[in-house]
């Protein structure tokens, strides 16, 4: 599926490998700490739960959370609820103590060739204790890979994977994620 | 919500169809609700600049939905050890998904389960998802 590069000129065949050589020095990079802004809580948990229409037990009643490995009193938070935790949020920033550099460090060098517009599509997370009501979460992350130039049905662009590994205020592993977006030009707009 | 135990499960075992009705509101809620605040998950006009018809559903979201989907079928003490996802057509307004499971394998050593989760809507596969879920 990848694009015949016998479609470009020379010079534009040129630019593409100094591109996708600047693409494959960002493999292997790390950043982090990112930081939660919040601690685990049963607020946010609850509105995850509301719009996602979990009913789960283990999300808002201690007693049965007890049985899951939570400490007295707290909720469980729901596995799935892991990335949220550190998201950045309205603002598009992570709380002070983080690192200060972009999370996925290669997302700017797409935006400057145009590559604007991004999609997720896969995530594989394994969870590996509980994240229980209180708890402090933080991830780092690490650039596995940058794809060739693919045509997909969005449009042109690069497949980006990024593992993260996820820690509690213990500096346990509570879980890791592996990420895939497709960073790309839409078709309507791809040159 | 019952409780499923691990020696009542057998490979082959279908989990109920569970229908999820994609709306504006639901995209936009959850999305929210899993602080990604990405414009094409609530803003038309920014989806359509970026060639998508519509808002679509963010990927957390669906995350969220497969290991909902799971742990209503087992019960609260359904922990889940694993949600790999791999998504396909884009979840929009007015389309429906419809969420289908099978058990695919039994782990005795740690009384895991594995399970194959489909969600599909009009367009074709939204999500096709490998899980492991361990059972009392």
């Amino acid at each position: 599926m990848t694009r015949q590069n016998t479609d470009l000129t020379d010079d534009e065949i040129e630019e593409l490998k100094v591109f996708e050589e600047q693409l494959q020095s960002f493999v292997g990079a790390e950043a982090g700490p990112f930081l939660s802004w919040d601690r685990v809580n049963r607020a946010m948990i609850r509105h995850w739960c509301e719009a996602m229409g979990d009913a789960n037990p283990a999300y808002y009643d201690a007693d049965v959370a007890v049985q899951l490995g939570a400490p007295a009193g707290a909720v469980v938070a729901p596995p799935t609820m892991m990335q949220a935790w550190t998201m950045t949020g309205f603002a598009c920033q992570h709380p002070p103590g983080s690192d200060t550099r972009e999370s996925m460090p290669v997302l700017p060098v797409f935006d400057q060739q145009g590559y604007l517009a991004v999609v997720a599509t896969n995530c594989e997370q394994e969870y590996l204790q509980a994240i229980c009501e209180g708890d402090d979460v933080n991830g780092r992350s690490t650039i596995e890979s940058v794809s060739s130039r693919k045509t997909t049905g969005l449009g042109v662009g690069y497949f980006v994977t990024q593992l993260t590994e996820f820690r509690n205020q213990r500096d346990e592993v509570v879980g890791n994620m592996r990420f895939r977006i497709l960073k790309y030009k839409p078709h309507s707009t791809a040159s | 919500m019952s409780q499923l135990n691990y020696a009542q499960v057998t490979v082959g075992d279908q989990l109920p169809p569970l229908a999820i009705d994609i709306s504006a509101k639901l995209i936009t809620a959850t999305a929210i609700a899993s602080r990604d605040y990405q414009d094409v998950h609530h803003d038309q006009d920014a989806a359509r600049a970026l060639g998508s018809p519509n808002i679509f559903m963010n990927i957390l979201t669906t995350n969220g939905f497969v290991g909902r989907y799971v742990t209503d079928w087992t019960g609260a003490l359904g922990v889940l050890k694993k949600v790999a996802i791999k998504l396909g057509a884009p979840n929009y307004p007015g389309d429906t998904m419809e969420m289908t499971g099978e058990v695919v394998a039994k782990n005795d050593q740690d009384q895991s389960i594995e399970l194959k989760v489909i969600g599909k809507n009009a367009i074709g596969h939204h999500v096709v998802g490998d899980v492991v879920v361990a059972l009392p």
